[in-house]
């Protein structure tokens, strides 16, 4: 594995933004090139060098190390190869990924995988709101790929989500689910309350939830192929990021009534 | 007319002749799902429907079969299942009989889904017609590269794979004519060749059982029928037609074998010859022939000095 690695400068503050800073856009640039690429979010110039020191040669996996919650747009855009933030990161990590690998082995901020299209998310600690969501100005949220989140999550993940699978260990914050169109979330610590608000299609899994949404409609407890297969197919393709077996049997709240109703909050225990 | 067949003989192996001919088999397309249910019963009851009218494309529009069984572990679903092969002249052809057959034998099975069993580039709509079912509560999942659509039914939900695999590159029609003078004795000479059959992946034997009684030559005197009794390995016709039977024949059994490739359809007439030849002597069977057109209409030919075993 050969790659860059950017070392946060000890004593840096204030947002920077780092979309730039994936592997396919510093393909064929110099460190020097790199060094001057503009990352700052203020009036102020701030550039690649004068925030992090450069070490290694290019290749297809970017490393960063002792990133704060202001460092926003990591992996964000990426097509291929891998992103290591080893420290927090701020908003929009992964935004509207197409491929690759992005591992954040810190806690990270609003709006991670937002319109994520493809590859693989992992965050070892928590996560912000928005999670997977729409993002301004554009019609849906993420359409493919999968999200992994060791920690909790913030309040409305999935928001107007076509595709993909956000799986959380822990807790969702309220309306996970919101204007969802497709696509899973899979809450093993519980879903937050209100899930699915305007759910039109796609799945919420939990053993729990906080408060159910009214405009949900309790159609007992079932056994559902789709399950044994969803739990082979994250088996296989996540390992041991997988999340635990679900059950034969859940109970299947159908919703949003309130919209198409034809999504389902599924829950396992 | 003459009464004695003109075939040469290009080995005898444990007192049985083979002939030098060949099998002149046709390109086909295929595909493959994956039926599984809740017990292995009830998979193979639903395959068994599910393939049921599916000896030609003559007259049944595709033609199917069993390939194989599947335990738990190699499903996707986790669950027994059987792997069924279609086969047609075109995916044109084909489409619609997967379609008609899902939807009236696999939907309508109890506890049964549907997968795609046939890994390839090219794909055959497999939910289109079945999905529809749902009258608008059918809702897809979409995991990795694959949709599955889940159809909401009176026991549960049927599962059903958007797209199942096709190749263009299938084959329809290596056989092997068997021949004896005593026909229980053919007829399970010619049982055990299907059975070494079975074991070979990628190949079905269309036929009942796997075994044809009524092999057929191109065309007929009537107008409009497509085939006609193959005259010429009729035993109770030897003296009135050309005839390829020699006088000690009494009956003439024919093992049809569609495969997804030319290798599996070639590998099978082996190991369905080497059965035949293994057991045969002692039961009747006399000699080993195959069917062909003449070589002017199909693209694979499968000479049995080649497939000696």
């Amino acid at each position: 594995m050969s790659g860059l690695t950017f070392k946060l400068r000890d004593g840096t503050s204030g947002r920077v933004d780092l979309s730039a800073l994936v592997p396919h856009k510093l393909a064929g640039l110099t460190d020097r090139d790199i060094a001057q690429i503009v990352i700052g979010k203020t009036r102020d110039l701030v550039c690649v060098g004068d925030v992090f020191v450069l070490s290694g040669t290019s290749g297809d996996t970017l490393t960063f190390v002792g990133t704060t919650a202001a460092c926003d747009g990591l992996g964000s855009e990426l097509e291929s190869g891998t992103v290591i933030v080893d420290g927090d990161a701020g908003a929009y990590a992964g935004r509207t990924m197409k491929s690759g690998r992005l591992d954040i082995r810190g806690s990270v901020g609003d709006f991670l995988a937002a319109g994520l299209k493809g590859g693989l998310v992992t965050v070892k600690g928590a996560a912000g709101g928005f999670v997977g969501a729409v993002l301004t100005g554009e019609k849906n949220g993420m359409a493919g790929g999968t999200v992994v989140v060791e920690g909790d999550i913030g309040e409305r993940a999935g928001d107007r989500m076509r595709r993909g699978t956000i799986i959380t260990r822990g807790k969702t914050g309220a309306s996970a689910g919101s204007r969802m169109l497709g696509g899973t979330i899979w809450a093993e610590g519980g879903l937050g309350p209100t899930p699915g608000p305007l759910l039109r299609r796609g799945t919420l899994i939990a053993p729990t939830v906080a408060r159910m949404t009214d405009t949900f409609a309790d159609c007992g407890r079932h056994d559902l192929g789709i399950l044994a297969i969803m739990n082979k197919h994250f088996s296989a393709t996540l390992g041991a990021l997988a999340p635990k077996p679900l059950p034969k049997n859940v109970r299947r709240f159908a919703g949003d009534l309130a919209t198409a109703g034809k999504g389902e909050i599924l829950v396992t225990a | 007319m003459s009464t004695a067949s003109t075939t040469k003989t290009a080995a005898t192996i444990n007192g049985i002749a083979i002939d030098d001919t060949f099998a002149e088999a046709f390109g086909m397309s295929g595909t493959g799902i994956i039926i599984t249910a809740d017990t292995p019963k009830w998979a193979m009851i639903c395959a068994t429907v599910m393939t049921g009218f599916g000896t030609s494309v003559i007259g049944c529009g595709a033609e199917c079969g069993i390939d194989c069984e599947l335990s738990p572990s190699e499903t996707p679903d986790g669950r027994p299942g059987v792997r069924v092969l279609m086969f047609g002249f075109s995916p044109d052809s084909l489409g619609p009989q997967l379609k008609n057959r899902v939807g009236q034998c696999v939907l309508t099975s109890p506890g049964s889904a549907c997968f795609n069993g046939l890994d390839s580039p090219k794909k055959l709509a497999l939910s289109a017609g079945p999905r529809f079912f749902g009258d608008g509560w059918q809702t897809a999942k979409k995991l990795g590269k694959k949709r599955y659509w889940r159809v909401p039914v009176m026991d549960g939900e049927f599962i059903i794979e958007d797209k199942a695999g096709l190749t263009t590159d299938a084959v329809g029609g290596g056989n092997l004519l068997i021949c004896g003078r005593d026909r229980a004795g053919l007829l399970e000479t010619t049982e055990a060749a299907v059975a070494a059959i079975a074991n070979v992946a990628d190949v079905i034997t269309p036929f009942p059982g796997g075994i044809v009684r009524s092999g057929s030559k191109v065309g007929s005197k009537y107008k409009g029928a497509m085939a006609s009794t193959n005259g010429a390995f009729c035993p109770v016709l030897r003296g009135a037609v050309q005839s390829e039977l020699g006088p000690e024949v009494i009956a003439v059994l024919e093992i049809v074998i569609d495969g997804l490739t030319s290798d599996a359809v070639k590998q099978s007439m082996r190991v369905g010859l080497k059965a035949v030849t293994d057991i045969g002597a002692a039961k009747g069977v006399t000699r080993v022939s195959a069917g062909n057109y003449g070589g002017k209409l199909g693209a694979h030919h499968y000479h049995l000095k080649d497939i000696l075993p």
